[in-house]
């Protein structure tokens, strides 16, 4: 609709002034355009390159048996997706990467606004506080991981040294099946949930102040606001936590496989560790570029549903 | 050949660590010096790229003998690139030989070979230029020679055969009167012959019998699996396209045996690799199933011990290993003077494998296994016999050292030996792993 008024508005003063004064116009447009696309040009050499391309490409390889070996890279239709839908390894990796999607996203969401409403009271040293939650977003996966797996350790680790002084069994933190995921998920806690945080302390400070004055006159106490004026106020906030969260928790790989190796007996397998080791320890890029594309169509679909409830909000 | 599956597991010691980015970051420093290539292609010095995941005790022998073959060629310096054991390894040398700009020569574990040649990942040997070198079929043992071999080329040519094997603490062998007159272990013959021994040493030791630690681990699992499975007398065939051939009741009976060496007394119930190497060299154990190539951590560690194959339980004497093997990745272009080079670095390296042998692995180079130097090695000798026995992976494009075949292994035989699950459910479980990756098209 736009797009119309724009045109309708550039092609009505065409016809009006002299040809030389619409040439000069139409001239001044064109360097204007050309510079705009100079401009633009870095983003955009990027943007083709390193994704349109590779989209591209790669949903052409999913169409092909291509093996990292080069062999049989003649198009084979849908059958890699076939051969995908009917993959128990697939949807057993699937499944993980859901369930630590959800495990993951409630307490990344919950831990950080309670952290934040905390802060938010007034509490001296302010600055520590912040600093102390934000600072494990600053490291890297690998820093994170290897502090776990030895936390985690079962003979030699800090946590099941101190849970024995209070005579309770050895965990297997990593090697257990029933545990090793939520192990997994404690530790991306403490690493990110500062991030969630930050956006949380932020918006909670922009809540005018005036709100929670008029809410005291009116005898509500600190339980009552926080409910009825820091949640509400919160809320677009929350909905733009959830999402990216929910994305973040899809892409789940680095702290997996350097913990866990997908292990024990593939329980914590995420579906992104399925489609590396389909393509490049199993040499089928074909067949694994398949997955990655219905991994991307579910990551597709969570956007849409997101982008459709905040439009709504907005709307 | 230390562990580095461990770097994506739990099983890490620090020491592990700190050898392992020691010796990375060295492969970094060896790898930046190439960048500086431009001196010594100005002196005319050819730069030889060697990739290699050999990083405990043999990786600082193999770094000895590169140097050797360095100093005797002043024509070229081979640069080596050391990277993680496993996965990491071999996804990388397959890339690198994809795109045509790998090493001029690479070490590939025997088993994955069948999983390079078809595709056309690497090159085979000319065996003329091999005669030139002074390196013929004959020098090597009719097994190993065979391994190397695809579709009538010989594509990998073995530095050695490391078998896993079966270390004894001497002393506790004695105190528990295990010992023979020739101060070798007392043979045993059968599965409750073998429990019968390992609880004697337990009497001495007060903690356990044997150490064998497998959590998370499938190479290592499997290694004590095929032994045993092998010894059976019993094969597995792969064949893409057809079911997995395989005696399911020697399995079975296989695994069982495995889990009923966990009970805390005979072995500890649950461990890793690490765990079970440690409580050995502590002495809280008399017996250890592990790799020859662990044999540098028991020497350094001063332990009074001996090695053997491990022993034949089920009637046909048969050995898990596999061979560091030299490959050559393809090339784009193939530069023929530097190939030529990296003829004269393997057969050079091939003929100083005594070298090698220091490191636990028996050297595939018959010559030096016939040498008087070779027999004087101790406890090498005793445990050489298994290069006759040997019992590599079953072969397809999936199997061999590090790959996630093991892994899915270990998926499906870690609760059978954890007591959590029937021996036959497991390998059920697995059969049925394999029977699907056989259905799928074949990569390679």
């Amino acid at each position: 609709m736009s797009s119309s008024t724009l045109s309708r508005q550039t092609s009505q003063p065409r016809t009006t002034p002299s040809p030389g004064i619409k040439s000069g116009l139409s001239l001044r447009r064109r360097r204007d355009t050309l510079n705009g696309w100079a401009f633009a040009a870095p983003f955009l050499v990027f943007f083709l390159v390193f994704l349109v391309w590779p989209i591209l490409y790669g949903f052409y390889m999913s169409l092909t048996g291509k093996s990292l070996t080069g062999a049989n890279d003649a198009l084979i239709g849908f059958s890699n997706y076939a051969e995908a839908f009917a993959d128990a390894g697939m949807w057993r990796s699937l499944g993980n990467t859901l369930y630590f999607t959800v495990i993951s996203t409630v307490p990344l969401v919950l831990v950080a606004l309670v952290m934040a409403a905390l802060l938010n009271i007034g509490l001296p040293a302010q600055w520590l506080w912040r600093l102390s939650y934000f600072a494990p977003f600053l490291l890297a996966s690998t820093v994170v991981s290897l502090f776990f797996v030895w936390m985690y350790n079962p003979q030699l680790g800090l946590i099941n040294d101190f849970l024995s002084k209070f005579g309770i069994a050895k965990v297997g933190w990593l090697n257990d099946p029933n545990v090793a995921m939520w192990s997994i998920v404690i530790a991306t806690l403490w690493w990110t949930v500062g991030f969630n945080f930050l956006l949380y302390l932020a918006a909670m400070q922009n809540i005018p102040v005036q709100h929670y004055e008029a809410a005291s006159l009116d005898g509500a106490g600190a339980w009552r606001q926080f409910f009825s004026i820091t949640l509400p106020q919160l809320t677009p906030t929350t909905v733009m936590i959830v999402l990216l969260q929910i994305l973040a928790s899809l892409k789940v790989f680095d702290q997996i496989y350097q913990m866990t190796a997908g292990g024990p007996g593939g329980s914590t397998r995420p579906v992104v560790q399925y489609i590396f080791e389909t393509g490049f320890t199993g040499y089928r890029l074909g067949y694994s570029a398949a997955i990655s594309y219905i991994f991307f169509g579910l990551i597709v679909l969570v956007s849409a549903l997101q982008f459709v409830i905040t439009r709504r909000r907005s709307a | 050949m230390k562990q580095f599956e461990s770097l994506t597991g739990k099983q890490l010691s620090r020491r592990q660590l700190l050898t392992g980015s020691a010796l990375l970051g060295g492969g970094l420093l060896a790898t930046s010096l190439t960048g500086c290539g431009g001196a010594a292609q100005a002196t005319g010095v050819r730069e030889i790229g060697f990739w290699h995941l050999l990083s405990g005790g043999d990786g600082t022998k193999m770094q000895t003998m590169i140097a050797n073959a360095n100093q005797a060629n002043p024509g070229f310096k081979v640069h080596p690139t050391v990277l993680a054991w496993g996965p990491p390894y071999y996804t990388k040398l397959a890339m690198a030989s994809a795109g045509g700009r790998p090493p001029e020569v690479a070490i590939m574990h025997a088993s994955r070979v069948p999983g390079y040649a078809p595709g056309g990942l690497i090159e085979p040997w000319d065996l003329g230029l091999l005669a030139e070198n002074g390196i013929t079929p004959e020098n090597f043992a009719p097994r190993i020679w065979e391994k190397g071999q695809q579709g009538g080329k010989v594509f990998s040519l073995a530095l050695d055969s490391h078998p896993f094997i079966m270390f004894y603490n001497t002393d506790v062998a004695a105190k528990a009167g295990l010992l023979e007159g020739d101060g070798q272990l007392h043979e045993v013959s059968s599965p409750n012959e073998f429990k019968a021994m390992a609880l004697e040493m337990q009497k001495v030791t007060k903690a356990h019998g044997l150490s064998f630690g497998y959590l998370n681990l499938g190479s290592q699992m499997w290694r004590l699996f095929y032994t045993l499975y092998k010894q059976h007398g019993a094969e597995i065939v792969l064949t893409p396209g057809r079911q997995m051939e395989a005696d399911r009741d020697a399995a079975i009976e296989s695994l069982e045996f495995m889990a009923s060496l966990f009970d805390d007394t005979i072995a500890a119930k649950s461990g890793d690799i690490n765990t079970g190497i440690a409580e050995f060299v502590r002495g809280d154990s008399g017996m250890l199933f592990s790799g020859g190539w662990e044999l540098p951590t028991m020497k350094k560690a001063k332990l009074p011990v001996d090695a053997v194959t491990i022993p034949t339980l089920y009637g046909t004497p048969a050995s898990y290993a596999d061979s560091h093997s030299f490959v050559l990745p393809r090339q784009l272009v193939v530069d023929e003077v530097k190939r030529k080079d990296a003829y004269k670095f393997v057969s050079d390296v091939l003929k100083g494998s005594l070298l090698w042998a220091e490191a636990g692995h028996i050297p595939a180079f018959q010559p030096v296994v016939q040498s008087p130097a070779y027999g004087q090695l101790t406890p090498q000798i005793h445990y050489a016999n298994a290069a006759d026995i040997i019992a590599y992976d079953p072969e397809a494009w999936f199997s061999g050292s590090g790959s996630d075949w093991q892994t899915y292994f270990a998926e499906h035989i870690q609760n059978v030996l954890l007591g959590r699950d029937k021996a036959s459910a497991g390998w059920d479980g697995f059969v049925a792993r394999t029977n699907d990756l056989l259905s799928r098209p074949n990569p390679v």
